[in-house]
């Protein structure tokens, strides 16, 4: 690259003169009268310094300044101007320019102006150079830090700021909160902890997932927010919240809207200087983060910050908007010395290595501490929407008033909320406080991480902070407890697939074909896909079924795939999906999501007898299986099929069940809770009909669905006729809202029923506390 | 055919409807196009008996009001309680604390005589509701949502939880770090947390969350330097119809 070269841009051909006087003084220039002409020069010549003027034919100044910082980063720009302003003179040194110059500019002047920024420039450019180079062969770059003055980090920020939504911390009513900025003064880097969490601008309060025009053939497009955010001075504990973040959502299902936010989100990290006395970052491993952020800052004092480069994209940012040098052995060593003074003013720490505290919790399910503790709790909230870890949402839809363009929005929910885990016809599988507190020290310190690999907790102190009642703090819970030590299961972890899938949240179009009722509450309905596609399910498994404008519902299948190239489920009205549902005709259109879930474990159950046991519409889940084991009747051995109804009025499937008893080698037997003058069957609880059935306890799988009340019963009678839990196989309900493994709402303890579920041996339930 | 709604008002200021009129013109426009206003004090003077929506706005404070309300209840086929006193009883229920003749007398002296009025209650002590706009006055986005929600068939998705949960996504300062005290802990959501928002604190309009956790609010407000008193005054402005808060006098 020739040294000392320079470039002037000017339409003024007096000022293009300068370039003898400059030659003169051991410069090589070349000029330009326009804006385009000096980008074509710069695609074809590196130049050490531009000299630009504000007023060109055609394309602007800055418009010029911003297309040559990207095409060459390292050029030095002045800007001249015989029409100065606040706002040109501001925007030119937002847009990276060194000095900003009114004319006349004696050349004398020029020259010696000149030879100070590209001596400065020199001086900065090796060890900016060595970042490209080690950019380039790996993703990552090693940890390579360097020294960045105020002044050039200032100008990388506003520069940002332009380019980018800025969000960064801010001072306000004597604490700190993460708020759109619009440059570097804004932002505060030397504070304790934000009132809300970064995390909120990857999980927003509100987030449009796609938008949809009812109709005839129904119009669905997914929405995915691709604006480009910079997210400034976070700080390490948080960066750790984010990594987690992306573990829940990148991998296993990605999820095409947090990908597409942080895939467009540049995090600039900071260390921290005070910590928050509620903070016990430290104890969670997360006061230091060694991947997570694009550039972290450690403010050094008088010569700047040290700037770690943790990106390739840092890497390239700071290539392109800043001025840095390789520090000094004593600069390095004070940055070790301010992080080890840093670590040395947290005053709360756990009593424990963290890895005791999934053991702690194993053993101390039933400790008296979560009662007392929980009966202070409001239920308000707070810790979980303040918490940089928690991640679980609500899905809602909400349609226009014109009754045709609808959105569906999704927003922060969590389980320490009354309603989270309520499911359709009102049964709350973690309806009182002590659930749900201990729920949430559980998630925080052995769910996630069974699940994930990382710790759901960062130790950042805002919950204990936030919490009126004082209980919140997930170290004071752990610390709380005094527990003896086993060795716990490590939940089986597996990653799939890495990319998102766009289509995750976009339902498939269906058309209802036929509506049957099967009595005054209940329907089947008979859905084909509308593009034609079979549906690919396998017995057990469950759609969610959207009708536009309501929401989405759970459904289970209630068809063999061996039986149609359409599928049925029959629907229960008890809410408000359900109700709408049950208002659509033949013809009607609908969104399917799915199949979901994992289905029986058909392949296990070959060469065995099989004994289902339904109870009420537990028969709908169950009808697949049934008829997809008599459509292969071969594969299997002795079929007992129990039914039981709470009266004669209540069943359903009377032809299916007339088929099923004269099929060969089926004993069916049916029972009601309560009887009427109908009826001459048996009477009696379900239970009542386990005596009434040989079976060999040693070759025969159980297959029991019903509502919850009626497994614990059916479990206890069949472990009384020896059969073993492998061989007890059941069907959970939930509330399966995302049904791929994200939202939440249907988790029993680690264990997401929408992609584990809904059907479980019962082998996996006995450690799976909750479950029955 | 569009469904017919009308507005009633009962005892009250009358906000809530100006409220309702409040939205955004396109909105306006797309609730006009969706249903016909048939009964609207504030905006027309013709009126009709036929209707299919009913919403209530006001509390019922006087005997005629109740014969009135169980009328539009026969008529309408949905019958919907708009705003805080509508829903609660609001702020007229803070009448209740007192005896009503050594009320009436306080306030009209020789005159008591000649005023009807009775402990102040909220719609659904009188009639069945079906739906709740809560909130003195509501957001036009909820009155909104519970409109297109009637509209579509479904109930609306209206949450129960505490204030503190939208006022914690909305990034506020919590009131009690602010050296200041709030009933948002106990009270239903679904304003935003707007009073906080804009730098006050929750006066409890919207009511109280289904089972909300008196014991420990009064706790924490009593550990924040308010006395019994103070306390009951504070849940009083808006809670005093709720047989939670009667119990504590």
């Amino acid at each position: 690259m020739p040294e000392n070269s320079v470039l002037i841009v000017d339409a003024d051909p007096g000022a293009r003169e300068t370039a003898v006087w400059l030659k003169g003084s051991g410069f090589r220039v070349a000029s330009a009268a326009t804006g385009e002409e000096a980008l074509n020069l710069i695609d074809n010549q590196d130049f050490s310094v531009m000299l630009l003027d504000l007023r060109l034919p055609g394309k602007h100044g800055l418009g010029v300044l911003r297309e040559a910082r990207v095409k060459r980063p390292w050029m030095q720009t002045i800007v001249t101007t015989d029409h100065p302003s606040v706002e040109s003179a501001t925007e030119a040194l937002r847009q990276g320019a060194v000095d900003y110059l009114v004319k006349p500019v004696s050349p004398q002047d020029m020259a010696t102006l000149l030879k100070d920024t590209i001596k400065s420039a020199a001086r900065q450019r090796p060890a900016a150079i060595q970042i490209k180079a080690k950019a380039a062969p790996t993703k990552l770059v090693p940890q390579a830090s360097f020294v960045i003055s105020r002044d050039s980090l200032k100008r990388m920020v506003d520069t940002l700021a332009g380019e980018r939504e800025a969000i960064g911390v801010v001072a306000r009513q004597g604490k700190y909160v993460y708020d759109r900025v619009e440059g570097f003064e804004d932002v505060t880097l030397d504070y304790d902890v934000t009132v809300n969490p970064p995390t909120a601008f990857l999980i927003p309060t509100c987030e449009t997932i796609l938008k949809y025009r009812m109709g005839h053939s129904p119009e669905i497009t997914p929405i995915t927010d691709t604006t480009p955010r910079v997210l400034i001075g976070v700080h390490p504990d948080d960066i750790n919240a984010i990594n987690l973040l992306d573990e829940v959502f990148m991998t296993n299902n990605p999820d095409p809207n947090y990908t597409a936010r942080r895939e467009n989100t540049l995090i600039i990290g900071v260390d921290v200087i005070t910590p928050q006395p509620a903070s016990f970052a430290p104890s969670m491993g997360a006061h230091t983060a060694e991947t997570g952020y694009d550039l972290l800052l450690t403010d050094i004092g008088n010569a700047g910050y040290m700037v770690t480069v943790g990106s390739e994209t840092g890497a390239e940012t700071l290539a392109r908007l800043a001025q840095v040098r390789e520090p000094t052995p004593a600069e390095t060593a004070r940055q070790k010395q301010l992080r080890d003074e840093a670590l040395s003013k947290y005053r709360l720490f756990l009593d424990m290595p963290r890895d005791k505290i999934p053991n702690l919790l194993e053993t101390n399910y039933d400790n008296p501490y979560w009662l007392a503790r929980s009966e202070a709790c409001l239920n308000c909230g707070s810790c979980i929407m303040v918490c940089p870890t928690c991640f679980c949402f609500d899905v809602q839809d909400d349609v226009s008033l014109n009754m045709v363009d609808g959105e569906r929005i999704r927003k922060p929910d969590g389980c320490m909320l009354v309603d989270f885990s309520r499911v359709a016809a009102g049964a709350n599988f973690r309806g009182d406080k002590l659930s749900r507190f201990r729920h949430r020290m559980y998630h925080k310190g052995k769910y996630i991480l069974d699940r994930y690999g990382k710790y759901g907790c960062v130790g950042c102190g805002r919950c204990s902070i936030t919490c009126l009642a004082e209980i919140a703090s997930p170290l004071e819970a752990y610390n709380a407890i005094a527990a003896s030590e086993k060795t716990r299961d490590k939940a089986r972890r597996t990653v799939t697939n890495t990319r998102p899938q766009p289509e995750l949240y976009l339902p498939h179009l269906a058309t209802i074909e036929k509506v049957t009722p099967l009595s005054p509450r209940e329907k089947l309905f008979e859905f084909r896909l509308n593009d034609g596609n079979k549906l690919g399910h396998r017995p057990g498994q469950f759609v969610e079924v959207y009708v536009f404008g309501i929401g989405e519902s759970p459904i289970s299948l209630t068809s063999s795939p061996t039986r149609d190239h359409t599928f049925e489920v029959a629907v229960r009205n008890v809410g408000n999906v359900t109700g709408a549902l049950h208002r659509l005709e033949p013809g009607a259109t609908v969104g399917i999501r799915g199949p979901f879930g994992n289905g029986f474990p058909l392949e296990e159950m070959e060469g065995k007898d099989i004994l289902f046991i339904a109870g009420g519409i537990g028969i709908f889940p169950l009808r697949s299986l049934i008829q997809y084991v008599l459509d292969r009747r071969d594969a299997y051995g002795h079929i007992n099929l129990l039914f039981g109804a709470r009266s004669p009025a209540e069943r359903v499937f009377a032809d299916d069940m007339q088929e099923w008893s004269q099929a060969p080698d089926v004993t069916f037997l049916e029972t009601v809770d309560r009887s009427d003058d109908s009826w001459t069957g048996n009477v009696g609880v379900i239970t009542t009909l386990i005596p009434k059935v040989q079976f060999d306890p040693r070759n025969t799988v159980a297959i029991v669905v019903g509502p919850p009340i009626m497994y614990r019963f059916v479990i206890n009678e069949l472990k009384k006729r020896d059969l073993a839990d492998d061989n007890i196989i059941v069907s959970l309900e939930r509330k399966m809202k995302c049904g791929v493994g994200k939202c939440g709402n249907c988790q029993i303890n680690n264990v997401y029923v929408c992609q584990e579920g809904p059907v479980f041996p019962m082998t996996r339930l006995r450690t799976l506390r909750e479950a029955i | 055919m569009k469904p017919r709604v009308a507005f009633f008002d009962f005892t009250g200021c009358e906000g809530c409807q100006l409220d309702a009129l409040n939205l955004e013109p396109d909105e306006l426009l797309g609730l006009l196009g969706a249903v016909d206003i048939v009964n609207f004090r504030e905006v027309r003077t013709d009126r009709s008996d036929e209707y299919d929506i009913a919403f209530i706005e006001g509390s019922i404070t006087r005997e005629s009001e109740i014969a009135r309300l169980k009328e539009i209840r026969e008529r309408a086929a949905v019958l919907v309680a708009l705003g805080a006193c509508a829903c609660t009883g609001g702020i007229n229920c803070m009448k209740n604390a007192y005896e009503t003749e050594e009320l009436l007398k306080g306030v009209y002296g020789d005159c008591a005589a000649y005023y009807d009025t009775i402990p102040t209650r909220p719609a659904d002590a009188v009639v069945k509701v079906d739906a709740y706009i809560r909130g003195c006055p509501p957001t036009t986005t909820e009155f909104v949502k519970v409109v297109k929600s009637l509209l579509l068939g479904k109930k609306a998705d209206l949450p129960n939880y505490p204030v503190c949960t939208e006022c914690r996504r909305a990034g506020n300062i919590c009131v009690f770090q602010r050296g200041g005290t709030c009933i948002g802990p106990v009270t239903r959501a679904g304003c935003d947390a707007l009073c906080v928002s804009a730098g006050r604190f929750c006066w409890g309009c919207r009511g109280l969350v289904d089972d909300p956790n008196l014991d420990s609010e009064k706790d924490i407000l009593a550990r924040y330097g308010l006395t019994i008193d103070q306390i009951l005054e504070h849940f009083r402005i808006y809670n005093s119809c709720t047989e939670a808060t009667q119990c504590q006098k």
